[in-house]
C-alpha cells in the first residue's frame, strides 16, 4: 500500500448514476404504505415530523452505501497497467494490461449525460472475460484518461509495431469524416426492404382491426415488438453519428439516448464491407460495416462504421481504413467495386451462370490486388468486401452439384472478428481454382 | 473428366476406409431413432387410436427413402474426405455434392484439438480440429487412426510456431 497516494477515486456523483434506482423504489415503497394518507396530510400536523424523520433516515442510509461505494471505488493508471478497485464488502480487483489494451469506449447512459459524466470501458486483448469498466468521471477527465493510456498503449505496443503516436497530440478536434443527419438517416431506415414490408404488414393489420378481427393483434403483437426493437436499434447506432479520423485510425460516436464513442485503429480492422440495399442504390447511398478484433460490441456482429453515406464518405472513411489498396487508381477502383462492371481487371461471373443467380450474376465479382480482395456479391442488396491478404484466416474453395455441372466454382475467404467475408460467387471453376492456389501463396506472405 | 479443383484430389491423405464403419455406424444409430419416432403414428393405428392413415405411412416412407438415400453416398463421402499438409499451410477436403477444399496457413492455427467419440474408439480412430480466429476457418480431419492423429497434431503444433506471423 506504499503508493497509495497514486491511487484516484472516481467522480462522487457516480454512485447516483447507477443507484438512482433505488431511490426511486424506496420512494415508491413508501408512497404504497402510506396509501391512505393525501399528498396534504402527509406534511402536515404530526404526519410531518415522522415524514421528514423518514425521509431523513432513509436518506442517511443511502447517503452511507454511497459513500462506501465511492470511497472504495478506487483506480490507479502505472505505466504498464490500469488497477480498477470496487466493491465494500465484496471487495474486487481487477486490471488491465495497458499494452492489450486495444480500444476504449466512453459511454454515457442517460443520467449520466445530465450530469456530465461518463464511463470507460476497456476492451482488452487477453482477457475473455467481461470488459473492464471505469464508472464514472467527468467528461473532461474520462477523454483526456483514454487519451493518455491510448497513447501508452501505442507507445508499447508490442504486436503494432506501425504506431505512429511519436509526440503526444493534445485533445484537438479531429478532422471530420463523415456525419449522418437525422433525417438521412430515417430516410435510409424506411428504404430499407424488411421496414418497407413491416411497414406494410403494420397498415395492413391496422386496416384488418379496423374491419372487426380483434384478435389480429394479439397475434402480431411479439412480432411487432421485436421489430420495433430492431427498428430502435438501428436508429440508436445511427443517431447523431460522426465520424473522425485518429492518429490510429478513426473514431466514431452515436447514440440516442446513451452517447457512445468507439475507437478503431487501423490495424485492428480484418475485413470491410460495403453494403448498398436495393432502393439505396436508386439515392447512391452505402453502408460500411467492419470486422474488428477485440471489440465487442453490444449487439452486432460486426460494427458499423457508417451507417449511411454516399460515395465520397465511404472513399474517405475506406482511405482511413484500408489506406492501402495495392493499386494506384484507388478512387476509380473503389467506384467499380462498390457498383457494376469489369473495369480496372474485376473478373465477373460467365453468363452460364444466370440461370443459378438470374438477378446477381451480373453484379458477381472480385478483383485481386496486390494487398487485398476485393469481392462482389449479393442480389437486392449488393456487398463488396474487402479483405486484406495478410488477415485471411483460411480460404475455402466450393462446388455445389449445380455449380459442377456448369464448370463454376466459388471461394470464400474466411476474416476474424465478425461475419464479413470474402465471397467469390460462382466464378469458373479454373479461374477460382487458380486463384485459390495463387490467394494461399499470397496470405503467407510475411 | 477429372473436376476443376486448386488441389488434386489424389495428392490427398485419405481418410482411413474403417472410418466407414464409423460413418455407418452413426447413420444407423441415428436414423434408426429417426425411423422410430416417424412409426409413432402407425404404432397408434395399430393399438386402435384413429389416426388419418397418411399421417401412418408418408413420414415413414419419407425417413426411409431420406435414409438408404444417404446411405448410398455415404461410401463417396468417407473417400472424398483427406488433408494435406504442404510447406507453409494445411488443406483438407470434403464432399461430394458439396465439394470443399480449405487452405489455412500454420501462421494463423490458434490452436489444435484431438477428439475420439465412443464410436471412432471402437475402431481406433480419431479427429483433429485445427482453430483459427476466424469461426468460417476451421479445418476437420476425421478418420485418422489415433497414433497418425497424434502424430499429425504434434506437426501441425511445431508448424504453427515456426510460422507463426
Amino acid at each position: 500500500m506504499n503508493q497509495d497516494e497514486n491511487w484516484q477515486r472516481v467522480h462522487p456523483a457516480s454512485p447516483f448514476v447507477r443507484g438512482w434506482l433505488a431511490i426511486v423504489g424506496l420512494l415508491y415503497i413508501y408512497w404504497q404504505n402510506t396509501d391512505e394518507l393525501s399528498f396534504a396530510e402527509r406534511f402536515a400536523g404530526d404526519r410531518l415530523i415522522i415524514t421528514v424523520a423518514l425521509a431523513g433516515a432513509a436518506l442517511l442510509v443511502v447517503l452511507v452505501f454511497y459513500f462506501l461505494s465511492w470511497y472504495f471505488t478506487r483506480y490507479r493508471l502505472t505505466a504498464t497497467h490500469v488497477y480498477v478497485n470496487s466493491g465494500t464488502l465484496f471487495r474486487s480487483q481487477k486490471q488491465a494490461r495497458i499494452d492489450k489494451v486495444q480500444g476504449i469506449d466512453i459511454a454515457q447512459p442517460l443520467l449520466a449525460r445530465v450530469l456530465g459524466l461518463a464511463e470507460l470501458r476497456f476492451d482488452v486483448a487477453d482477457s475473455s472475460e467481461s470488459v473492464l469498466r471505469l464508472a464514472f468521471l467527468s467528461k473532461a477527465d474520462a477523454h483526456a484518461l483514454r487519451q493518455l493510456i491510448l497513447q501508452r498503449a501505442a507507445g508499447q505496443a508490442t504486436n503494432e509495431p506501425a504506431a505512429s503516436m511519436a509526440e503526444p497530440v493534445p485533445d484537438k478536434p479531429l478532422p471530420l469524416m463523415a456525419k449522418v443527419p437525422a433525417t438521412r438517416l430515417l430516410a435510409s431506415l424506411f428504404l430499407q426492404l424488411p421496414v418497407v414490408i413491416g411497414t406494410l404488414a403494420c397498415v395492413v393489420i391496422v386496416i384488418l382491426w379496423l374491419s372487426g378481427i380483434q384478435g389480429i393483434i394479439a397475434a402480431v403483437l411479439p412480432i411487432l415488438l421485436s421489430f420495433g426493437s430492431w427498428f430502435y436499434k438501428q436508429l440508436n447506432q445511427g443517431w447523431n453519428y460522426t465520424a473522425s479520423a485518429s492518429d490510429t485510425g478513426m473514431r466514431i460516436s452515436y447514440g440516442l439516448a446513451d452517447t457512445r464513442q468507439h475507437s478503431i485503429p487501423a490495424g485492428r480492422v480484418q475485413a470491410i464491407s460495403v453494403t448498398a440495399p436495393l432502393l439505396w442504390r436508386l439515392l447512391g447511398w452505402y453502408k460500411v460495416e467492419v470486422n474488428v478484433l477485440g471489440t465487442k460490441n453490444d449487439d452486432l456482429d460486426n460494427l458499423q462504421v457508417l451507417p449511411v453515406g454516399d460515395f465520397e464518405s465511404v472513399t474517405r472513411i475506406m482511405g482511413i481504413l484500408l489506406p492501402d489498396l495495392g493499386i494506384s487508381n484507388q478512387r476509380e477502383v473503389l467506384a467499380t467495386a462498390v457498383s457494376t462492371g469489369y473495369e480496372h481487371g474485376f473478373i465477373g461471373s460467365p453468363p452460364r451462370a444466370k440461370t443459378l443467380s438470374p438477378g446477381a450474376w451480373k453484379h458477381q465479382g472480385f478483383l485481386a490486388t496486390g494487398t487485398t480482395v476485393i469481392s462482389r456479391y449479393g442480389w437486392l442488396t449488393r456487398t463488396a468486401s474487402f479483405v486484406p491478404h495478410s488477415r485471411v484466416q483460411g480460404t475455402e474453395f466450393r462446388q455445389g452439384p449445380w455449380e459442377q455441372r456448369r464448370q463454376l466454382a466459388g471461394v470464400r475467404l474466411h476474416c476474424a472478428g465478425g461475419n464479413i467475408i470474402g465471397k467469390l460467387h460462382q466464378v469458373d471453376a479454373q479461374i477460382a481454382a487458380e486463384f485459390t492456389l495463387a490467394q494461399a501463396a499470397r496470405q503467407v506472405e510475411r | 473428366m477429372s473436376p476443376t479443383t486448386p488441389w488434386s484430389p489424389n495428392s490427398f491423405t485419405p481418410a482411413d476406409p474403417a472410418y466407414f464403419k464409423v460413418k455407418l455406424t452413426t447413420w444407423a444409430l441415428t436414423w434408426g431413432l429417426i425411423l422410430l419416432v416417424s412409426l409413432i403414428p402407425g404404432v397408434l393405428l395399430a393399438t386402435g387410436v384413429s389416426v388419418a392413415p397418411w399421417v401412418a405411412i408418408i413420414p415413414a416412407v419419407l425417413v426411409l427413402v431420406i435414409a438408404l438415400l444417404i446411405l448410398r453416398i455415404l461410401r463417396r463421402q468417407v473417400k472424398a474426405l483427406g488433408y494435406l499438409e504442404r510447406e507453409e499451410d494445411f488443406v483438407v477436403r470434403s464432399g461430394v455434392m458439396w465439394r470443399k477444399q480449405l487452405v489455412i496457413p500454420y501462421g494463423r492455427m490458434q490452436y489444435v484439438e484431438v477428439n475420439s467419440g465412443p464410436v471412432e474408439r471402437r475402431y481406433g480412430l480419431c479427429q483433429l480440429t485445427l482453430n483459427t480466429a476466424g469461426a468460417g476457418a476451421t479445418a476437420h480431419v476425421y478418420g485418422l487412426p489415433e497414433a497418425q492423429g497424434q502424430a499429425l497434431r504434434e506437426r501441425l503444433v511445431a508448424a504453427g510456431e515456426e510460422k507463426m506471423l
